[in-house]
């Protein structure tokens, strides 16, 4: 199957010189098991260029189908979806799927962001048939020959992890989460950082440990692990409540679950793209020191990886 | 006063190349008065990159005031708030003016976007800084500081979008984004907030054959633009908030063409540019 980056910037997307290379969009990838329909993770900005791509082919014609995994519905992963041209074309059938919410149904989150005064095009004068699927943590189904699995992550308002298996091979994606040491993310808004490295109730270690241990069985042997790197470590020392995980946590993930390639994603905004080389290189050099088995790339708008069998 | 251009983008950033010289990100603009102070316009993404050129200022220190004006709250306009470093600093004030039927309904739109489904930042009340909110009543003068700012709705789609004027020393600079006029083009009431100003910065979506076929959208031709600043007797008219399709050498286009077109309707002499994110105009 192929992995395609239409969208690789966490937070909010930053035009501009300073991120040409690697992408000033946020997250989205396809992920297209050989002769099927694409798999799409997450609806950052990066969707609208994905989604005109699709309207060369069957969608234009409303005749194109698309499933899109959503890890969290926070704005940098869901403010491309109205600019997603196949929505707007009679026949197409796109399936979304999110994490189930404990006070709302998933359409009432989608169909709310798109409500007047916010946009001016309500989700229910879509032309396309639109299906809204909710998740549970740990389940697992089919779309087409692909199995999906899903476990989640330690986030504000929670992530969801989503692997992939299909042609042989397997993804992981894994945005947006902090490493699962020093503060456990829910339901709740956490105003000032907890300290880093301090001793947490048992109950709440033991909590994040069973979370780590479900995603470190996830990617078990995956091809490709997808992971979020938005920190520097200072960066984390400075809001480790903001969940989001550095180089060190994803190669922890990788090393224990025997990854093949791990990929860095979400970057920071401010980051430039000479910054995010460095990250990279210093990335592969500790797994160099390391001795670990796996390789390392960073994820930059347009990159396509080709994984297990493939035509 | 100063005007400074911080995303002159429309409905979506635009990352990419081919955006680097007019700058992919959404509507943000500044203006500095001459006594100082600080009004700032929309809340595109653009917004991140002004909250972060205050840090050095006494915005850093949270010692700063400023006035926001929000022409109306579609994402592209409001989207930049959750990451305008000054509003995290407790002791800053802010005061912002957009268009609602009362104060209380303007805060809930600003908290719909806060709302735990779509932020980390769960409700406003979690920014740090003093952030209040009125509700603009058309026509009626507001103060901020030494100028005075007037705004009137223009239609924009399905919906409006407040157009300001602001003076200072006689001096005046307007403020039309987002606008959709009926056949009869702007109102009179519209026509006397733009009249006669200094700088004119207008919607300017679209070329009149992308316009065509997109009129329910609410958004400007640059011929819309040329029109309304001929009638009005600007002096400078300034072209914003650009389709996200269109590429730096398209917004070119774009301005040559409308360039063409007031000279060919009698309006030689009505300066003209396309807004660049980073660009400093004083008016």
């Amino acid at each position: 199957m192929k992995v395609r980056f239409w969208g690789v910037r966490g937070s909010i997307p930053v035009p501009g010189r300073l991120t040409n290379r690697y992408g000033g969009n946020t997250s989205c990838v396809e992920v297209r098991p050989r002769g099927a329909a694409p798999i799409i993770i997450d609806a950052g900005t990066g969707i609208r260029r994905l989604g005109k791509s699709l309207m060369e082919t069957a969608f234009g014609d409303g005749g194109g189908s698309a499933h899109i995994l959503i890890s969290h519905t926070h704005w940098d992963h869901i403010q491309g979806l109205p600019f997603f041209a196949p929505f707007y074309t009679k026949g197409n059938q796109i399936q979304v799927y999110a994490r189930q919410r404990e006070d709302t149904h998933l359409q009432a989150v989608f169909a709310s962001q798109t409500e007047d005064p916010y946009f001016p095009v309500p989700l229910s004068s879509l032309r396309a048939e639109i299906q809204f699927h909710e998740l549970v943590e740990g389940a697992q189904f089919q779309i087409g020959n692909a199995t999906v699995t899903c476990t989640r992550l330690n986030h504000p308002w929670i992530a969801m992890a989503y692997r992939i298996d299909a042609d042989n091979a397997s993804v992981v994606y894994c945005s947006d989460t902090a490493p699962f040491t020093d503060v456990l993310l829910e339901h709740e808004f956490i105003k000032s950082p907890p300290k880093v490295g301090a001793e947490l109730p048992q109950a709440i270690a033991d909590k994040l440990a069973e979370m780590r241990a479900a995603l470190v069985a996830m990617c078990r042997g995956a091809d490709l692990l997808i992971y979020d790197t938005q920190f520097t470590p200072d960066e984390y020392k400075r809001q480790p409540h903001w969940g989001h995980s550095t180089p060190d946590d994803a190669i922890a993930v990788a090393r224990e679950a025997g990854i093949k390639c791990l990929c860095l994603y979400h970057h920071a905004p401010m980051r430039s793209d000479d910054a995010q080389d460095a990250i990279l290189e210093a990335t592969r050099a500790t797994v160099l020191h390391a001795g670990d088995a796996f390789s390392v790339v960073a994820a930059f708008e347009g990159l396509e990886l080709t994984i297990g069998e493939d035509e | 006063m100063k005007a400074r251009f911080w995303g002159v983008r429309g409905s979506v950033p635009a990352p990419g190349p081919d955006t680097n010289r007019y700058g992919g990100n959404t509507s943000c603009v500044s203006v500095r008065t001459a006594n100082g102070e600080l009004i700032i316009i929309d809340m595109g993404t653009g917004l991140m990159h002004l909250g972060h050129s205050l840090l050095p200022t006494e915005f850093g220190k949270g010692q700063g005031k400023a006035t926001i004006l929000l022409s109306h709250a579609h994402w592209d306009h409001i989207q930049g708030l959750g990451f305008f470093a000054p509003v995290f600093i407790p002791g800053n004030q802010f005061v912002l003016f957009g268009h609602a039927k009362s104060s209380s309904m303007l805060e809930g739109i600003l908290e719909g976007q806060m709302n735990p489904n779509f932020s980390p930042l769960y409700t406003l009340k979690n920014l740090g800084a003093a952030v209040e909110v009125r509700a603009v009543v058309p026509g009626e003068p507001v103060t901020a500081g030494s100028v005075q700012i007037i705004g009137r709705p223009n239609p924009h789609g399905s919906t409006t979008a407040l157009a300001f004027r602001i003076e200072e020393a006689g001096r005046s600079f307007v403020y039309a984004s987002d606008v959709g006029y009926g056949d009869g083009g702007p109102t009179p009431e519209v026509l006397a907030l733009y009249q006669g100003a200094d700088v004119l910065l207008h919607d300017c979506t679209y070329t009149p054959e992308h316009q065509a076929t997109r009129r329910n959208r609410g958004f400007s031709s640059y011929e819309d633009a040329a029109l309304a600043a001929i009638a009005a007797g600007v002096k400078h008219l300034v072209m914003f908030h650009y389709d996200q399709d269109y590429t730096d050498s398209d917004v070119d286009s774009l301005a040559a063409a409308c360039r063409a077109y007031l000279d060919a309707r009698g309006g030689s002499a009505i300066r003209l540019t396309a807004a660049a994110e980073g660009e400093e105009l004083e008016i």
